[in-house]
């Protein structure tokens, strides 16, 4: 234990009556107090102040120590919901990807159906001509008709007819090459 | 009442209410606390090469954050390779049955589970406290 000097012990004593000032801390403990009654009561006062402090700081710091808690738990939540609007982000992007992707086959498919029957139309005309004219031919042969201007017509007509028939089929394989490109 | 104690908890915010707690109840008047383990064991050292006194009592938070060991690793290190003169325990929120059989196996006495009310827990530790001291006490759970 600490023994205080009387003069120590009156200059603390006034000082605490003046001005309200007394020691504090875990050094109050310490103090021999014993054998003066005033200086008794002094200790006993400053003790009792120190205690409520240090309540009233307890206190004080278990709130701040659940708010820091709880901020820290927030925290993690936005950290949390963060994270899965991002992957929803991601998810969103994928889709339209897809969907795009799609858009585009479902062109491509409505165009190369448009030019399918376009060629089947077309094949169909150069096929009945070809027979229409064919048959003409034949029957002018087997009736004894003159067949000078339908011969060469039919000849002429049919070259034509096999070049356009060509030229539809390199179209359409072109057609065909250029989308197995994209 | 305990000489001295450390605690070693990377929350700075229990180190006041732990200092607060201990003064309250009387545990002791003289308490230093450390926020790592490389910290703490870099006080056992000073202790084991005698720089400086030996804490009566070491209080250690199971999960420091920022170090590079654990509080029972650190019970471990100060049990088995610093000398076991120190009563050692783990203060902390965690309950797990498995960690406290890995603390016993290192050499902790005591595990105070951490909460608001931490006090009525210091209050049963204080009591036992003599026993530790004497290594008479069984290894106990404040909860």
């Amino acid at each position: 234990m600490v023994e205080v000097r009387e003069e120590t012990k009156l200059t603390l004593l006034e000082i605490y009556k003046e001005t309200g000032i007394g020691l504090e801390g875990n050094m109050l403990k310490l103090i021999d107090s014993s054998g003066d009654d005033e200086f008794s009561i002094y200790i006993r006062d400053c003790i009792e102040k120190d205690k409520e402090k240090r309540k009233k700081r307890l206190e004080i710091t278990k709130q701040v120590q659940d708010q820091n808690k709880e901020l820290i738990k927030a925290k993690e939540e936005i950290e949390r919901v963060n994270e899965e609007l991002r992957l929803s982000l991601v998810e969103v992007q994928r889709a339209k990807e897809n969907v795009e992707n799609d858009l585009d086959v479902l062109q491509k498919k409505t165009q190369y159906e448009l030019i399918n029957t376009i060629v089947r139309v077309a094949l169909f005309v150069i096929i009945g001509v070809g027979v229409t004219t064919t048959i003409l031919y034949m029957v002018s042969m087997f009736t004894g008709k003159d067949t000078q201007i339908i011969g060469s017509t039919w000849s002429n007509m049919f070259g034509i007819l096999l070049t356009n028939a060509f030229s539809i089929v390199g179209t359409i394989m072109g057609v065909k090459y250029a989308n197995k490109k994209d | 009442m305990i000489e001295s104690i450390l605690l070693v908890d990377d929350e700075d915010l229990f180190h006041l209410v732990f200092e607060d707690a201990c003064s309250l109840l009387d545990i002791t008047l003289n308490l230093s606390s450390v926020s790592s383990s490389e910290e703490a064991e870099e006080l056992f050292k000073q202790w084991f090469s005698g720089e400086i006194k030996k804490p009566a009592c070491v209080f250690v938070d199971l999960n420091i954050i920022g170090s590079s060991f654990d509080g029972i690793e650190l019970i471990r290190k100060l049990n088995f390779e610093y000398g076991d003169e120190v009563v050692a325990g783990i203060i902390s929120s965690s309950d797990e049955e498995e960690e406290q059989a890995r603390a016993l196996k290192a050499g902790a006495q005591f595990w105070i589970i951490k909460s608001d009310e931490i006090e009525p827990r210091l209050e049963d530790f204080k009591k036992d406290y003599p026993l530790y001291k004497e290594r008479k006490g069984q290894f106990k759970i404040y909860k």
